[in-house]
């Protein structure tokens, strides 16, 4: 008899262990390439690891829907609702009510928003402040109401009130009685995660909040771990330590993964466009012929080819694929090497030309210049790179000290900030407003600014494509390919979406979120 | 023995200072802008400018050696550029893991080492000296990432013995199982140094004139090898481990990488990656210091093993 009960428990306890309800896994482990996620502070962390983490935590006044990248998906967040004036210049917000703070912080109101976009706003407090140079005035008519005006239109202004970068929500009392070092340590928001505890080197803890607007999140936790070494992220994840990771950006990883048994790899975006800048202030390639020389050279399909057909795609403008704005049939110059040869020797380089790049050593970037290298020396311009480490690279380029000049970014999905940036003669580097414009490029900048207070949409659509083509016909600057941003995961976790992109760079992790088993 | 301290402390601060000049000087030669690493691509001249201002990057250089230096005696290394978290806090955070990984190293490479370069010795020029020989040089000549790689397929994903992440939670056994292979991959490189070393210490010795005579007087082998002949031989040795602990260090960068493990290693890559002045100037002085005492304990030591050797 007794042994009998002893079966019967033991099955069921059998039964009790092997059923989904209590084996399913709650707790979510992220590898992340770094060894640290850098300030927690979101109004001035701009890197990768910090970007993926703080979107947890952090909700904005809207969002782009999860898993989306164009701002045609915003969507409300802590704002309910919005309007704004005839001529884009006053903008008004209607709260949620009722969210709260994590860790006690009371309600988010209007006075959190208004607190929150100065902080952004401003140098001290922020990375971003430039992107709310147009603010004039914010301001908290009432508990719930958030009214922006600016001093002149710009292209997006659910850009920078969305959950990224400056736009994400902090909470006033917790950011005044924390300090600015204190908030950094301990972040605190509205989000889906709340922030728990942050071991150097090892990982950041943030546990579910079970006050989330949305809903009490399906996960109890998120460990994000910081694993710098791209073998042993694959390992730990191989040997289960690890649910999600950040990939490399090379075809034979998505390969080798895609090959084990229950995981899922996703190429998401935004991409990274490869861009060759070239310096059209000093000789040989002040002279037009030769920068149509190497854009003949240059053969998109074969680089595409070499960087991996799942992995990348080649350019279509000099703005990115996808973004607001983009003329996704720009008429770039084809490959076509006679002609390449023909306009060396017409610009008086008949044996060829010489140019240099400064080039940073991260193999990715630097095996691309490479394989661009072997391309132009078809064409006989034989371009010498000379590779330097990747902050002094940066630092270089901004010098002016490179003529050609390899860069690769992502940036906000709106065309204005692509060309802006990069083209724009206020952005030539070495100049007090320098941003990244290497090629000294200047030939669209009134159709840029015109865009960029143009109220109808058709106009502002017409300005950005007519820059596009002036600075494809100058070749500022020649695309050649996008990079996506390569994720793996367990497929037994359901996102609560279908990932296709995530502006801050890493999957967004939802109340939803949740394993199956 | 307080005056062979006191002068040994003395040259160590000398040495530290010129150290920390030299640090200073060099992390300001190489190109790279900590303002533009901390604000990335997108941020605009005059923000960088303000960032430079405000890290106190803009002001002269003898003003900023300045700074650093009186921060330094007073026991202030500043903040992170990056993190804005205490350097001497982030140090501290993460010193135990690298010392604890350097020790229990150390200690395998002795246990491993000493004896197999005594076996081989004794063994001279027969099938255990080969085999031990072949075996340090291969240990030498193996790249230490390499070998951690090899180590986390082999015990890590084949036989699922041991976590990839090293990093302990508390218990004794979580802690064997994330020390246990980090320090494995630099105890071997460790011992393959000490075995080289040991060999050629004790073939040195046992052709001594004592040696002979003792062999002579009739006293067992075993007593002349052990008792009489590694005391002597042990002098080399301790030189070694001390000179190769800086080596050790050096290679715990690579091993807390693969093995994900914190540790100085790791921070040090970080802060030369984000041109974090401040952190590199303080991991200087760390790296000094350890460098600077575990030469003054190797004196010492010479001393505990040879009473012919005079502190003074």
């Amino acid at each position: 008899m007794k042994k009998t009960g002893l079966t019967i428990a033991a099955a069921l306890a059998g039964a009790l262990l092997g059923s989904p309800a209590l084996a399913q896994k709650t707790v979510l482990t992220v590898g992340m390439q770094s060894t640290d996620a850098g300030v927690l502070d979101p109004h001035l962390n701009s890197g990768t690891p910090g970007k993926a983490m703080l979107q947890w935590m952090f909700n904005g006044l809207v969002r782009i829907k999860p898993g989306e990248l164009s701002p045609e998906f915003m969507e409300p967040d802590l704002a309910e609702s919005w309007t704004s004036s005839t001529d884009s210049k006053e903008w008004t917000f209607k709260l949620r009510q009722g969210v709260q703070c994590h860790h006690g912080y009371g309600e988010f109101t209007s006075e959190d928003a208004v607190y929150s976009l100065a902080r952004a706003a401003s140098k001290e407090t922020s990375a971003f402040s430039s992107d709310y140079a147009a603010f004039d005035k914010v301001e908290a008519p009432d508990k719930y109401t958030v009214k922006i005006t600016l001093k002149q239109a710009i292209p997006s202004l659910l850009g920078i009130v969305m959950n990224y970068h400056g736009g994400n929500m902090v909470c006033k009392k917790a950011a005044e009685e924390l300090g600015k070092e204190g908030f950094a340590k301990k972040p605190v928001g509205t989000g889906p995660f709340m922030f728990q505890e942050y071991v150097p080197q090892q990982y950041a803890k943030l546990v579910a909040n079970p006050n989330y607007f949305r809903g009490k999140p399906k996960l109890t936790e998120i460990l994000y771990r910081f694993i710098p070494s791209d073998s042993s992220r694959d390992l730990a994840f191989q040997s289960g330590e690890i649910d999600m990771m950040l990939g490399r950006q090379e075809q034979a990883w998505v390969d080798r993964m895609n090959a084990l048994p229950g995981v899922k790899v996703v190429a998401m975006g935004p991409a990274e466009m490869s861009m060759l800048h070239l310096n059209m202030s000093q000789p040989p390639l002040d002279n037009l012929k030769v920068r149509q020389a190497i854009a003949y050279a240059v053969d998109r399909n074969a680089i595409w080819q070499f960087r991996g057909k799942n992995i990348s795609r080649p350019a279509v403008s000099v703005v990115p694929s996808g973004y607001l704005g983009t003329d996704e049939k720009a008429p770039l110059y084809p490959f076509d090497l006679a002609k390449s040869k023909a306009l060396l020797a017409e610009a008086g380089f008949p044996n060829g030309v010489t140019i240099k790049a400064i080039n940073t050593t991260l193999p990715s970037m630097l095996s691309f210049t490479e394989a661009t290298q072997a391309l132009l020396k078809r064409a006989g311009i034989t371009l010498e790179i000379q590779p330097v480490e990747h902050a002094t690279f940066h630092q270089q380029i901004r010098q002016d000290l490179s003529q050609v000049v390899h860069f690769q970014a992502a940036r906000f999905p709106i065309a204005d900030v692509y060309l802006s940036q990069f083209f724009h003669s206020r952005a030539i580097v070495k100049t007090p407003t320098a941003v990244t414009n290497f090629s000294h490029c200047k030939v669209a900048d009134a159709e840029i600014d015109a865009a960029r207070s143009e109220t109808d949409k058709a106009k502002q659509l017409a300005l950005w494509k007519t820059a596009q083509e002036k600075i494809i016909k100058e070749v500022c600057a020649i695309p050649v390919n996008e990079m996506m941003q390569l994720w793996a995961y367990k497929d037994s976790l359901d996102l609560g979406y279908d990932l296709k992109a995530s502006l801050n760079l890493g999957p967004p992790v939802l109340e939803t979120t949740r394993f199956t088993k | 023995m307080g005056a062979f301290l006191v002068k040994r402390l003395g040259f160590a601060v000398v040495t530290l200072w010129a150290v920390l000049s030299l640090v200073f000087v060099v992390v300001r030669i190489v190109p790279g802008d900590p303002a533009q690493v901390i604000l990335g691509d997108q941020a605009d001249a005059t923000a960088i400018a303000a960032m430079r201002t405000r890290l106190g990057l803009d002001a002269p250089l003898i003003e900023q050696y300045w700074t650093f230096l009186s921060g330094a005696i007073r026991g202030d290394w500043g903040v992170s550029l990056v993190t804005g978290r205490p350097v001497i806090q982030e140090i501290l955070a993460v010193l135990p893991w690298t010392l604890e990984l350097t020790v229990v190293s150390m200690l395998i490479g002795v246990a491993i080492g000493v004896p197999l370069g005594v076996w081989a010795a004794i063994n001279r020029n027969r099938m255990p000296d080969y085999v031990t020989r072949i075996a340090s040089l291969l240990g030498l000549s193996f790249p230490p990432f390499v070998s951690a790689i090899i180590l986390l397929i082999l015990f890590a994903i084949m036989l699922r013995w041991f976590p990839v992440i090293s990093a302990r939670s508390g218990s004794a056994s979580a802690w064997f199982q994330s020390m246990a292979l980090p320090a494995l991959n630099l105890g071997l490189i460790m011992a393959a140094y000490i075995t080289r070393v040991a060999r050629s210490a004790m073939l040195e010795v046992m052709q001594e004139d004592y040696v002979r005579s003792a062999r002579a007087k009739g006293v067992p082998w075993r007593v002349v090898v052990w008792r009489h002949a590694l005391s002597n031989a042990l002098i080399p040795v301790i030189t070694i481990v001390g000179l190769y602990l800086g080596i050790l260090i050096g290679n715990s960068v690579l091993t807390e990488i693969v093995f994900n493990r914190p540790g100085l290693g790791k921070l040090i890559v970080g802060a030369l990656n984000q041109r974090d002045y401040t952190m590199l100037q303080g991991m200087m002085v760390i790296y000094t210091l350890i460098v600077v005492l575990v030469n003054i304990a190797t004196d010492l030591t010479y001393a505990l093993v040879d009473p012919r050797v005079k502190l003074s």
